[in-house]
């Protein structure tokens, strides 16, 4: 059974909790397992202020619990970065500790360079397709089948679509020029809802990725096991970093030991 | 044999505000899913719904509507709900959005999901029932839900 999860609901202000309740308890209702309220963090000049996430302990002493199943719903902490300049994804590229608390981290590039950078180096787990304004540069194909190598997500969000028709019109265009691009690979769509009636029901949403070009089972991976890859992702950028990996071997030892200068063998060894 | 076969959309139309639930009417909300429909597929759309596009079945106190139409044209119809935002009645706004809940061949399937719904819902009450009164009518409810009868009353 899919668990339905919607990684966007928009944190504006950190004294507004009621709202962020109200949203909470509609995710509930409508079926959602797991939601993420998203910090987003934009550079003034050259400073880049990243806040501490939201307590979630402190919204709620016992999360509301899902419709349709017994289990309270999830709540996790994203961090959104937009970034318009190059000198801005230092803290993105190493683990640096303002990133660290957060559960989802993702980044929402301007200009085509940066699309390529996000793709491949920084250390992210979703991109944000701008679906506010007609987009500047067209997708490349090298840089997006990078992306879906390393197991990063394209996030589309439908609510400005609901709110305004010219935002429908870029919302439909953008997503459709990326579609032709990835095939429906790799595409979560989440709201970014910052009022509780902009959230709409996980199969709306689902029919909702048919117009924009998905397959039915694209449509409800998007929503469902792309979702749960993308927090597993966050999961190991979060507690991974690096890997041992050790291979049996009968002369190992005596191998490794021809190749150091004898100054710097090992002690140990009865010489 | 040759039938018309139609799908049947049961959504739940959420309110902003409870109390406005007791405003929506038949004709409001066939004229609204029209708007939309027109607003998001053009005539096109238009004219492909209005083929037997129907409000079959309105419950004002739990907000349930069945929308009929098509069995062709079922998407264009659901993909244009998500993007109704208000009901209009009598030039006063309500804020709203729909929740499609299950899409059936036939009404019966429709009605035998709504139970099932119903009972849940009442379930979910039941947590939050503060007096032993309200526990006990809510409980009566639950047990009555049955296809037999109709569908079970909230307290």
């Amino acid at each position: 059974m899919a668990l339905f999860a919607d990684l966007n609901i928009v944190n504006t202000s950190d004294t507004d909790r009621k709202r962020l309740q109200s949203l909470i308890e509609n995710a509930a209702h409508l079926g959602y397992s797991t939601v993420a309220i998203n910090h987003v963090a934009e550079f003034q000049g050259k400073k880049l202020e990243i806040a501490k996430p939201i307590a979630v302990t402190e919204l709620y002493p016992s999360p509301p619990i899902v419709q349709g199943k017994s289990k309270p719903i999830k709540i996790l902490t994203r961090l959104t970065v937009i970034v318009s300049d190059a000198a801005h994804c230092n803290d993105l590229r190493i683990t640096s500790p303002h990133t660290r608390s957060y559960d989802i981290v993702a980044v929402l590039p301007k200009t085509e360079k940066l699309f390529h950078v996000a793709c491949m180096t920084l250390d992210i787990d979703l991109i944000c397709i701008n679906v506010i304004e007609k987009q500047p540069f067209h997708f490349r194909r090298p840089s997006v089948n990078g992306a879906i190598e390393r197991g990063i997500y394209f996030e589309l969000a439908y609510s400005p679509a609901i709110k305004d028709s010219t935002m429908r019109r870029y919302t439909i265009s953008n997503a459709l020029s990326l579609m032709q691009i990835c095939k429906g690979k790799n595409i979560i769509m989440s709201s970014a809802a910052e009022r509780p009636l902009e959230l709409r029901g996980p199969y709306d949403i689902a029919n909702l990725g048919l117009l924009f070009g998905l397959t039915e089972g694209d449509a409800k991976a998007a929503l469902s096991t792309n979702c749960r890859a993308a927090l597993l992702h966050g999961e190991t950028r979060k507690t991974a970093l690096g890997v041992i990996y050790t291979v049996k071997k009968a002369s190992a030892t005596e191998e490794k030991d021809e190749g150091t200068p004898l100054s710097k063998r090992a002690k140990t060894k009865s010489d | 044999m040759v039938r018309f076969k139609s799908r049947y959309l049961l959504c739940e139309i959420v309110f902003e505000n409870p109390l406005s639930r007791q405003c929506i009417e038949e004709k409001n909300i066939y004229k609204t899913v029209k708007d939309a429909i027109v607003r998001a597929h053009g005539d096109f759309g238009f004219g492909c719904c209005s083929l037997s596009l129907a409000v079959k079945y309105l419950n004002a106190y739990t907000g349930i509507i069945l929308l009929r139409c098509r069995k062709d044209f079922y998407r264009v119809l659901w993909s244009a709900l998500p993007f109704i935002t208000f009901l209009e009645n009598k030039n006063q706004k309500y804020p709203c959005f729909f929740n499609t809940l299950h899409v059936g061949g036939t009404i019966r399937t429709c009605q035998k999901f709504l139970i099932q719904y119903n009972r849940k819902q009442l379930l979910l009450l039941l947590k939050d029932c503060k007096t032993k009164g309200e526990r006990e009518s809510v409980e009566r409810s639950v047990l009555s839900c049955s296809l037999k009868e109709l569908e079970g009353d909230r307290s």
